[in-house]
C-alpha cells in the first residue's frame, strides 16, 4: 500500500516538473539568459577584455566616476572623487553622494571586499596607467571583467569619457551631452571669432610649487587651455622637453622665467578654484613683480578661468560658461 | 721670561691677531663676491655688472626686478640663515663641550617639524606664513622644555634634546602616515629651502637673527671663560648659570628663526664651527666671528648649487648642504685630526 502511494507521488511530482519546465521555456527565459550572457571584446589600457554587451552592475573609479554618473550608467559602486564635486551638477552630485563608495581618493585605497559585495558585472578603472600598479587588477578580475581607461593627455578627456561610457553601455545620454557641448562651443566660437583667434594667449596653471619657486605654464591641449581652444583661443609656445601625459603640454619653470614665458602674450589666463578663489601657486605668480611687469598684465588683459579641470562634457559646459564670463571684456575693447 | 722673550711673544701675538683680522677681512670679501654671484646665477642668468647696477642704479627692468625682488631677498635670507645656524652651532658646541652637538640637538628642529605637522593636520599651516608661525611656536616650546629639564648640566641638556627629538619625530611621523595631505604639506617644508621666500614676511625672523647674532658676540667673552671649566669660570668672575641661560636663549631663537624661514637645514650648524676652529685658536669671540662669516658663505654656495645642479629645476638647499656637509666634516677631521674637535 505504502509502496503504491509512493510511486503515485513520484509520478505526480515528475509530471509537475516536466510541465513547469515546458512552461518556463515557452515564456522566453532562455532568451533573457543568453542576452545577459552576451559579451564583446573591448580594447582597454590593460589589453583586450571580454565584457558584457549590456552591463547591469558597474563599478567605476577615478575619472570614470563623473563620466559614468553623467552618462547614467548602471553604477553600483564608485570611488571617492572629491576633486570633481565642485564641477558636478546638483543632480549628479546627489547621485554621487548616494552611491556606495568602494574606494578612496587614491588608487591604493581600493576596498576589494566592498567591490566584491557590490557584485558588479563590470569594473571600469579610470586612473592613469602608472597608477594602475597600485591596484591589484588580478584580484578585481576574479570579481568581474576589468577595463582600465585612464587619462593620458589632458585634452583626451573627450575620447576617454566616451570610451568609458561605451564600456558601461551608456552611450545614449553621453552622446546627448557631447552634442550640447559642441553646440555651445560653436556658438561661443562664433561670438569671439573676431577677437580670440588674433590673440596670443598664455596660461598659468594651478599646480606650480611655491616651495620650489616655480609656476605651471600650460600650453595648448592642457587642462587650463583645451576648452578655451574650442572657442578659438590660441595658446602659443610649446614645452621645452615634452614628457608623457600632462607634461607633454605643461611645464614648471622658475618664477624668474616669467618674462620669457609670457613676454609675448597679448592675453594671460590663469586657473582659479571653482569658487573663484585663487590657488596659492597662482597667487604666488600674481604677486610677483615680474608678473606685474608683463605687457599683458600692464594692459589689463588677464583673466581668471574656473572649472579648468573639467573631464566630462557636462563639466565642460560649466567651463564654457566660465570662459564666456571671463572673456566678455575682450568683446568691449 | 726675559724682556726679549716677552717682546718676541708680543710680536707673535700681534702677528697672530693680524692674521686673524686678515682672515676675517678675506672672509668678508669672499662673502661679498659670493653674494654678487648668488644674485647673478639662476634660471635667468644676470651678469655681475648688471647685478651691481640693479643694486645702485635701479631701472626696473626684468633683470633688475630679479636681482632686487627675487634673488636679493633670497641671498639676504641665505646670509641670515647661514649665520644663525653656524653661530648657534658654535654656541651649542661650546656650551655642551661636545664637538658633535648641533642646534637641532636641543629639539628645536623636531619641535618645528612637529608643530608644522600638527598645524597642517588642523588645516592652519597650509601657506608659508602659517608654516612659519607654527615652526616658530614649535621650536621655541621644544627648546624651552629641553632647557627646563636639562639646564643643570650639558650632558643632561643633550640627552633631553635627543629624547624629545625622538618622541616628537615619532608622533609627527605617525600623524603624517595617517594623513596623506599633511604628509604632502610637510615634505616640501622638511627638505629645507630658500626658494620662493621673497614674498613671505621675513622682517621679524630676520630682526631676531640680527639681534641674537649681536648678543652672541657680546656673550662670547664670557663663554671663553666657560671653556676653561666651571670652577675656573667662577674664579674669573663669570656667572656660569646666567651665561648658560643667555646662551640657550640665543641658540633657541637663532635656530628657531632659521628653521622657521628655511625649514630644517642640517650640517651648517655642525660643520662650520669645525672649519674655523683652528684659525680661531681656542678663542670663542673669534669662533663666533668666523662662523658668522663662513656660515653665510657656505649657505650661499649651497644655494647657488641648488639652482644649477640639475637641468630640470632646483634642488632644495637642505639636500645640497647635506651633500656638502658630510665630505667637509670628514675633510676637517682628517685635516685637523681629533684636536680640531
Amino acid at each position: 500500500m505504502s509502496i503504491r502511494r509512493s510511486s503515485g507521488l513520484i509520478g505526480a511530482v515528475s509530471l509537475a516538473l516536466i510541465l513547469a519546465g515546458c512552461g518556463s521555456s515557452s515564456d522566453g527565459g532562455s532568451d533573457a539568459a543568453s542576452e545577459k550572457d552576451k559579451t564583446r571584446v573591448f580594447a582597454a589600457d590593460n589589453g583586450k577584455i571580454t565584457i558584457p554587451v549590456d552591463p547591469k552592475r558597474v563599478v567605476a573609479t577615478g575619472y570614470a566616476v563623473p563620466a559614468l554618473i553623467e552618462a547614467d550608467a548602471p553604477l553600483v559602486g564608485i570611488s571617492s572623487w572629491k576633486r570633481g564635486e565642485p564641477m558636478m551638477s546638483d543632480e549628479d552630485l546627489a547621485e554621487y553622494k548616494k552611491l556606495t563608495k568602494v574606494a578612496g581618493e587614491q588608487a591604493a585605497e581600493t576596498n576589494y571586499e566592498a567591490i566584491a559585495e557590490a557584485e558588479p558585472d563590470l569594473i571600469v578603472i579610470g586612473v592613469p596607467a602608472p597608477v594602475l600598479g597600485d591596484i591589484d587588477v588580478k584580484r578585481l578580475e576574479s570579481i568581474a571583467p576589468v577595463v582600465a581607461i585612464g587619462p593620458t593627455l589632458p585634452s583626451a578627456w573627450r575620447d576617454l569619457s566616451r570610451k568609458q561610457a561605451d564600456a558601461a553601455g551608456a552611450l545614449e545620454k553621453f552622446d546627448a551631452g557631447q552634442k550640447a557641448y559642441e553646440a555651445k562651443a560653436a556658438e561661443l566660437a562664433t561670438k569671439y571669432k573676431d577677437v580670440l583667434p588674433q590673440l596670443k594667449l598664455g596660461h598659468v596653471g594651478a599646480y606650480g610649487e611655491v616651495a620650489k619657486g616655480t609656476f605651471q605654464r600650460e600650453f595648448g591641449g592642457s587642462w587650463g587651455t583645451n576648452i578655451a581652444e574650442d572657442l578659438g583661443a590660441k595658446y602659443y609656445g610649446k614645452v621645452k622637453k615634452a614628457g608623457s601625459g600632462s607634461s607633454a603640454v605643461s611645464e614648471y619653470p622658475s618664477v624668474e622665467e616669467l618674462p620669457e614665458a609670457f613676454g609675448e602674450a597679448d592675453v594671460l589666463t590663469y586657473s582659479v578654484n571653482a569658487d573663484g578663489s585663487v590657488p596659492e601657486a597662482v597667487q604666488y605668480v600674481l604677486d610677483s613683480k615680474l608678473w606685474k611687469n608683463l605687457p599683458a598684465v600692464k594692459a589689463g588683459k588677464t583673466f581668471p578661468l574656473r572649472y579648468t579641470e573639467a573631464a566630462t562634457y557636462g563639466q565642460a559646459m560649466k567651463t564654457l560658461d566660465a570662459i564666456d564670463t571671463s572673456f566678455a571684456p575682450l568683446l568691449k575693447r | 721670561m726675559t724682556v726679549a722673550g716677552r717682546a718676541s711673544g708680543r710680536a707673535g701675538d700681534k702677528r697672530a691677531a693680524a692674521g686673524q683680522i686678515g682672515l676675517l677681512v678675506g672672509g668678508l670679501v669672499l662673502l661679498a663676491v659670493v653674494t654678487v654671484l648668488s644674485m647673478g646665477i639662476g634660471a635667468r642668468p644676470v651678469p655681475p655688472s648688471e647685478v651691481v647696477r640693479a643694486l645702485f642704479d635701479y631701472q626696473g627692468t626684468d633683470d633688475h626686478v630679479i636681482v632686487r625682488d627675487v634673488r636679493g631677498p633670497r641671498s639676504l635670507l641665505a646670509i641670515a640663515v647661514g649665520a644663525a645656524l653656524a653661530v648657534a652651532g658654535a654656541l651649542i658646541q661650546t656650551l655642551a663641550r661636545n664637538p658633535l652637538a648641533e642646534p637641532g640637538i636641543l629639539g628645536v628642529t623636531a619641535g618645528a617639524g612637529f608643530a608644522v605637522t600638527v598645524g597642517s593636520a588642523l588645516g592652519l599651516a597650509a601657506g608659508q606664513t602659517g608654516q612659519l608661525g607654527f615652526a616658530v611656536i614649535g621650536s621655541v616650546l621644544a627648546a624651552l622644555l629641553v632647557a627646563a629639564v636639562g639646564r643643570r648640566s650639558p650632558l643632561r641638556l643633550v640627552l633631553t634634546g635627543v629624547a624629545l627629538t625622538a618622541v616628537l619625530s615619532g608622533v609627527a611621523l605617525g600623524l603624517r602616515l595617517m594623513l596623506p595631505d599633511v604628509f604632502d604639506t610637510y615634505r616640501f617644508w622638511s627638505v629645507g629651502s630658500l626658494a620662493a621666500r621673497e614674498q613671505a614676511s621675513l622682517a621679524l625672523p630676520l630682526t631676531a637673527i640680527v639681534v641674537c647674532l649681536c648678543g652672541a658676540l657680546l656673550l662670547s667673552r664670557a663663554l671663553n671663560a666657560l671653556t676653561l671649566g666651571e670652577s675656573v669660570a667662577h674664579t674669573l668672575g663669570a656667572g656660569v648659570g646666567r651665561v648658560r641661560a643667555v646662551a640657550l636663549v640665543l641658540i633657541t631663537v637663532l635656530c628657531a628663526a632659521a628653521t622657521a624661514v628655511a625649514g630644517p637645514i642640517l650640517f651648517v650648524g655642525l660643520i662650520v664651527p669645525h672649519l674655523v676652529r683652528k684659525p680661531a685658536a681656542g678663542s670663542v669671540p673669534w669662533l663666533v666671528l668666523y662662523t658668522m662669516v663662513l656660515g653665510p658663505v657656505l649657505m650661499l654656495v649651497a644655494d647657488i648649487g641648488s639652482r644649477v645642479l640639475l637641468p630640470t629645476g632646483e634642488v632644495p638647499v637642505g639636500i645640497v648642504t647635506a651633500f656638502l656637509g658630510g665630505p667637509m666634516l670628514i675633510w676637517a677631521v682628517r685635516r685637523y685630526g681629533a684636536g680640531a674637535l
